[in-house]
C-alpha cells in the first residue's frame, strides 16, 4: 500500500516539474519572440496588414536604407575600377533612382581643369609591367607602399618614408646600402625613360602655395637636366579619410585639392604629364573610398594593385608626346 | 727454515702479480675515461657548433615567412613581389637564391623577410645589410612617427646557415618561438 502511494506522489512530482518546466518555456519564447509570432499570426501576403502610420514609416526608411546601400555599392565598384559593365540593368534602375533622391547638386572634381591637356587619359590597351623596366618611381611612404604591396614587378625606387618637397630637394634620404644621397645623385646614377613622382602628403600646410609651386618646378626642372629622354608623371596627391588621420588638421582634402591645383599647373607650364590618381581613389565627393586605408592616409594592398592597374592604362604614347 | 722460505717468495709473487692486474686495469679504465670524456667533449662541441655552421638546413623561405605573420597584429601586410626584394635591402640578385618579404602598405614598420643566400659568406652579408636597411627606417620614422622607431629598436635579425631573417613586428616574444622552431 505504502509503496503504491509513494509511487503516485513520485508521479505527481515529476508531472509537477515537467508541467513547470513548459510554463517557463512557453513564458521566454512569448516574451523573447511574442512579436514575431505575433507578426506571424497576422501576416497578410499582400501588405494590407501593415496600416498603422508608425509602420509605414519604417518601411519606407527600411527601402531608403536599401536604394543607399545599393548606390553605395554601385558606386563603390565603379570608383575602384570595376566597372560598369557588370551592373544588371536590374541594378542601374535602382542606382537611377537612387541618383535621384540621394545625389547632391554637384558631385566633386578632382581636378581643378578637367580639360586640361597635362592630364593623361586612360588608353584602350593597357602595358604590362615590363612598361616599368625604365621607369624610376621618387616618393614618399605612399609610394613606398604602392613598391610593397601592388605586386609591382619592374622598376626602381628612390622613395623614403616622410619625404617632403624640402627633402626630396636636398636632404640626404635615399639609401644604397652604404651610404645615404640625395634623390638627384640617386636620379643621376642611370638612364631611366620614365620619371613617376607622388609627393605632397608631406607638405600639406608646410608652405605658401606659391612657394611650394617654384619650389616644385624647380626640382623637376633639375631631374628632366639629370634624365633629358624621360616623360615625367607627376601623380596627383590622394586624397585622405580625414576622420582616421589623426596627424594633424592641415592634412585634409581642402588642401589636397589646393596642392593638386598646384601640381596640375606646373604639368601645365612644364609640358609634364598629370595621372589623376583621385579618379581612382576618391569617393565622388572629395575624399578617399572608405576602406582604401587603414591609417586614412596609406592605401591598401588591394588598391595599391588598383593603382597599379590604373598606371597600366594611363600612359602617353610617341604620337601623344608630340603633340 | 727452507720450506718457510719457499713459501715468502711464493706469497710474494703472488701479490706482485695481482697488483700488476690491478694497475693494468686502474690503466684500462683511465683510458676508458678519457675516450668517455674525449667522445663527450666532441658531441657537446659538436652540438654548439651546429646551428651557426650547418649548410645542409633546408627551409621554405615562403613559409616561414608567412608563419612570423602572426606576429603582426597593427598591420595587415601583404607579400611584395620577389624582384623588389633584393633592392629594398640592398642585396645583389646573384647573391639571393630565394627570398619572401610581407611588407606594410605604409601605416606601419612591421615587416618580415626571410632571404636564403647563395651561400652561407653572403648570408653574413645579408645579416649586415638588414641592419642597415633596419637603422635607415628608424632614422626615418624618429621625424616622422616616434612609435613606429621605437618598434624598429626591437627588430629581429637572425641567420641559420644561408637562411637569413627579418622581423619587425607586435610579438617579438612568440617570433623568437617561432625562429627557434625553425632551428634559429
Amino acid at each position: 500500500m505504502a509503496q503504491g502511494k509513494r509511487r503516485r506522489r513520485k508521479r505527481r512530482s515529476e508531472f509537477a516539474f515537467v508541467f513547470k518546466l513548459t510554463v517557463i518555456v512557453a513564458l521566454v519564447i512569448l516574451i523573447f519572440e511574442g512579436r514575431l509570432i505575433y507578426t506571424m499570426v497576422t501576416f497578410d501576403p499582400s501588405g494590407e496588414a501593415v496600416s498603422s502610420q508608425s509602420d509605414s514609416e519604417t518601411v519606407a526608411s527600411g527601402q531608403e536604407e536599401e536604394t543607399a546601400a545599393a548606390a553605395e555599392t554601385s558606386q563603390s565598384g565603379y570608383l575602384a575600377g570595376l566597372g560598369d559593365a557588370e551592373i544588371s540593368d536590374a541594378d542601374t534602375e535602382i542606382t537611377a533612382q537612387t541618383e535621384i533622391e540621394t545625389e547632391p547638386e554637384t558631385m566633386h572634381d578632382t581636378v581643378s581643369d578637367p580639360d586640361s591637356t597635362a592630364i593623361v587619359r586612360a588608353q584602350d590597351e593597357a602595358v604590362d609591367d615590363s612598361y616599368f623596366s625604365d621607369a624610376v618611381f621618387i616618393g614618399d611612404s605612399r609610394m613606398e607602399g604602392f613598391r610593397n604591396t601592388s605586386g609591382i614587378t619592374e622598376g626602381t625606387f628612390f622613395t623614403s618614408v616622410g619625404m617632403s618637397l624640402s627633402s626630396m630637394t636636398s636632404g640626404e634620404i635615399i639609401s644604397d646600402g652604404e651610404d645615404t644621397i640625395t634623390v638627384a645623385a640617386a636620379l643621376s646614377g642611370g638612364d631611366y625613360g620614365k620619371i613617376y613622382i607622388m609627393l605632397g602628403a608631406n607638405d600639406l600646410g608646410e608652405y605658401s602655395w606659391a612657394d611650394f609651386k617654384s619650389g616644385f618646378a624647380s626640382v623637376t626642372e633639375r631631374f628632366m637636366e639629370l634624365q633629358p629622354d624621360a616623360v615625367m608623371y607627376i601623380c596627383s596627391c590622394i586624397y585622405v579619410e580625414e576622420d582616421k588621420v589623426d596627424t594633424g588638421d592641415y592634412i585634409n582634402n581642402e588642401n589636397v585639392d589646393k596642392l593638386n591645383a598646384v601640381l596640375l599647373e606646373v604639368c601645365e607650364e612644364e609640358g609634364y604629364y598629370y595621372l589623376d590618381l583621385n579618379e581612382l581613389l576618391s569617393d565622388g565627393y572629395g575624399s578617399l573610398i572608405e576602406g582604401a586605408s587603414s591609417d586614412g592616409v596609406h592605401i591598401t594592398a588591394e588598391y595599391c594593385q588598383e593603382m597599379l592597374n590604373y598606371l597600366k592604362t594611363h600612359y602617353v604614347t610617341e604620337s601623344d608626346e608630340d603633340e | 727454515m727452507g720450506n718457510s722460505m719457499k713459501i715468502d717468495d711464493k706469497n710474494h709473487v703472488e701479490s706482485d702479480a695481482e697488483e700488476n692486474v690491478k694497475q693494468k686495469r686502474s690503466i684500462a679504465a683511465r683510458k676508458m675515461t678519457a675516450v668517455i670524456c674525449s667522445a663527450l667533449l666532441m658531441f657537446s662541441l659538436g652540438g654548439c657548433g651546429s646551428k651557426k655552421t650547418d649548410e645542409t638546413v633546408s627551409i621554405d623561405v615562403s613559409e616561414l615567412a608567412g608563419a612570423l605573420l602572426e606576429t603582426v597584429t597593427s598591420d595587415t601586410l601583404s607579400e611584395t613581389a620577389s624582384s623588389m626584394i633584393p633592392s629594398i635591402y640592398y642585396l645583389d640578385e646573384e647573391d639571393v637564391a630565394s627570398a619572401a618579404a610581407f611588407a606594410s602598405s605604409g601605416a606601419t614598420a612591421c615587416e618580415v623577410a626571410v632571404i636564403e643566400s647563395t651561400d652561407t659568406d653572403s648570408a653574413e652579408n645579408v645579416e649586415t645589410k638588414m641592419q642597415t636597411r633596419v637603422d635607415n627606417q628608424a632614422e626615418l620614422y624618429a621625424s616622422y612617427n616616434q612609435s613606429e622607431a621605437a618598434r624598429l629598436d626591437t627588430a629581429i635579425i637572425k641567420s641559420n646557415g644561408a637562411y637569413t631573417v627579418l622581423c619587425v613586428c607586435d610579438d617579438t616574444d612568440r617570433a623568437e618561438e617561432i625562429l627557434e622552431e625553425y632551428g634559429f
